[in-house]
């Protein structure tokens, strides 16, 4: 058996730098060997997280001395290993008090946008986690949202996605800043990943459906009788609302009297 | 005589934070970081002569930042700081982690900053310049100046070293969650 690819092919296929001519025969090789495809999806989730813990990095705003130097101002001195502890930790200090400064912000601002963001979050996260993408698996779905349901208060439903290619793949409850987070995934045939993410929601208004796209991960929330949804995956807008409608439409049945 | 061009501005300040952040993943330091990026620009204004008009300003930018890093350390110094930054175990504390991320993924993430910060820096930097930089495998083989084939092997290591540390701590995380079920 076998198959004819390097180490050097699999990094470079999560890294999306492979030859584009051997792109799909790589992904026919991952369909078949499952050990290959683990490989992959380590690599991918690895990046994931880099990318989220030294993402930030790039937002903070920049010093007035950098902004001089890339404007080719004339070269102060300045010795580059002056013993700056002092000023490093103010700047430890200072930063761990904006830090929270703005976390409490966001905080307070709530849903929905927070509850967007964090969902395209916890999407990029544990859709590419290959080995434990949920904490409870689909054949035990009945226990999964009598489970989910107790830690939310709230009765859950695990849409039939189905209709539109989606089996579901099991669920976990992501710690959520203020309230915890229902997580269902679902997987079609070409190993693409959705997220419903679902959490308590209290004094809100229903809302329409809103789009919008974080870290490059797609999401459709809105807010329904007690309870916030927020559906996520790496697809294009159409194809997500498609599976949005037809999630509303299912939750809606669901909940109504019997 | 002809003039030298200058730089485009607004590329060079574009390049800034990318350039800032690989600088406090040398240097595990934010304000060390800054004074190397500082020092990183001069010397861009200084060699502009060099780069050629049109080509990657960022891997250019990239290229002389490792170089003005490697002078000025020195390797030995460099293997030095890395025992330091290993002895004291808390690398990850020059991050901010994202305002959107919960506690749970909090926690996570800090653990994967603080295995990034245990590699050995030949194997973080190349690490850094693929997975999150998204730099080609040859770009990063003249950033650094070595062989593909080593940006090839050092990143092969830095993963599966990340990847056995992580699902070490993964696996002893997860032993008291099965409660929960």
């Amino acid at each position: 058996m076998g198959n004819p690819f390097t180490d050097l092919d699999v990094h470079a296929y999560a890294d999306r730098q492979l030859a584009p001519e051997r792109v799909a025969e790589l992904e026919d090789a991952m369909a078949r060997d499952p050990a290959l495809a683990a490989k992959v999806a380590e690599i991918e989730r690895q990046n994931a997280w880099l990318r989220a813990g030294l993402g930030t990095a790039l937002d903070e705003p920049l010093p007035r001395r950098l902004i001089d130097a890339a404007r080719g101002a004339p070269r102060r001195s300045y010795r580059l290993f002056a013993p700056l502890f002092a000023a490093a930790a103010t700047l430890v200090i200072g930063l761990g008090l904006g830090w929270y400064a703005r976390d409490a912000t966001l905080q307070r601002a709530g849903m929905p946008t927070s509850f967007a963001r964090e969902a395209a979050f916890a999407h990029a996260l544990y859709a590419s986690d290959a080995k434990r993408p949920v904490e409870v698996w689909a054949p035990e779905e009945k226990q999964l949202v009598a489970w989910l349901s107790r830690r939310l208060d709230i009765p859950l439903h695990a849409p039939d996605l189905n209709a539109a290619g989606y089996a579901l793949v099991g669920g976990r409850l992501v710690a959520g800043n203020e309230r915890p987070t229902a997580m269902f995934m679902y997987e079609n045939s070409a190993r693409q990943r959705l997220t419903l993410q679902a959490r308590k929601q209290a004094g809100t208004d229903e809302t329409a459906f809103r789009y919008a796209v974080e870290d490059g991960v797609g999401v459709y929330y809105w807010v329904d009788d007690r309870c916030a949804y927020a559906l996520a995956g790496n697809l294009d807008r159409p194809q997500l609302l498609a599976i949005g409608r037809l999630v509303y439409q299912q939750l809606a049945t669901a909940d109504a009297p019997r | 005589m002809l003039a030298v061009p200058p730089l485009p501005e607004p590329d060079l300040l574009a390049a800034i934070p990318r350039l800032r952040r690989y600088a406090r993943v040398l240097t595990g330091d934010p304000t060390r970081a800054d004074d190397l990026v500082q020092e990183t620009l001069a010397r861009a204004w200084e060699k502009r002569r060099l780069w050629a008009v049109g080509s990657d300003l960022r891997a250019w930018m990239f290229t002389i930042m490792h170089n003005v890093f490697v002078n000025q350390l020195g390797l030995a110094a460099r293997d030095a700081r890395n025992v330091s930054i290993d002895g004291d175990g808390d690398g990850a504390r020059a991050w901010q982690l994202p305002v959107r991320a919960t506690q749970q993924i909090r926690v996570e993430l800090l653990e994967v900053l603080r295995e990034l910060e245990r590699l050995p820096a030949e194997q973080r930097e190349v690490l850094v310049l693929a997975a999150v930089e998204e730099m080609r495998y040859e770009e990063i083989a003249t950033v650094l100046d070595i062989p593909v084939g080593t940006v090839m092997s050092r990143l092969s290591r830095a993963r599966e070293k990340l990847r056995r540390a992580m699902s070490e701590g993964r696996d002893a995380a997860q032993a008291p969650l099965k409660v929960v079920r």
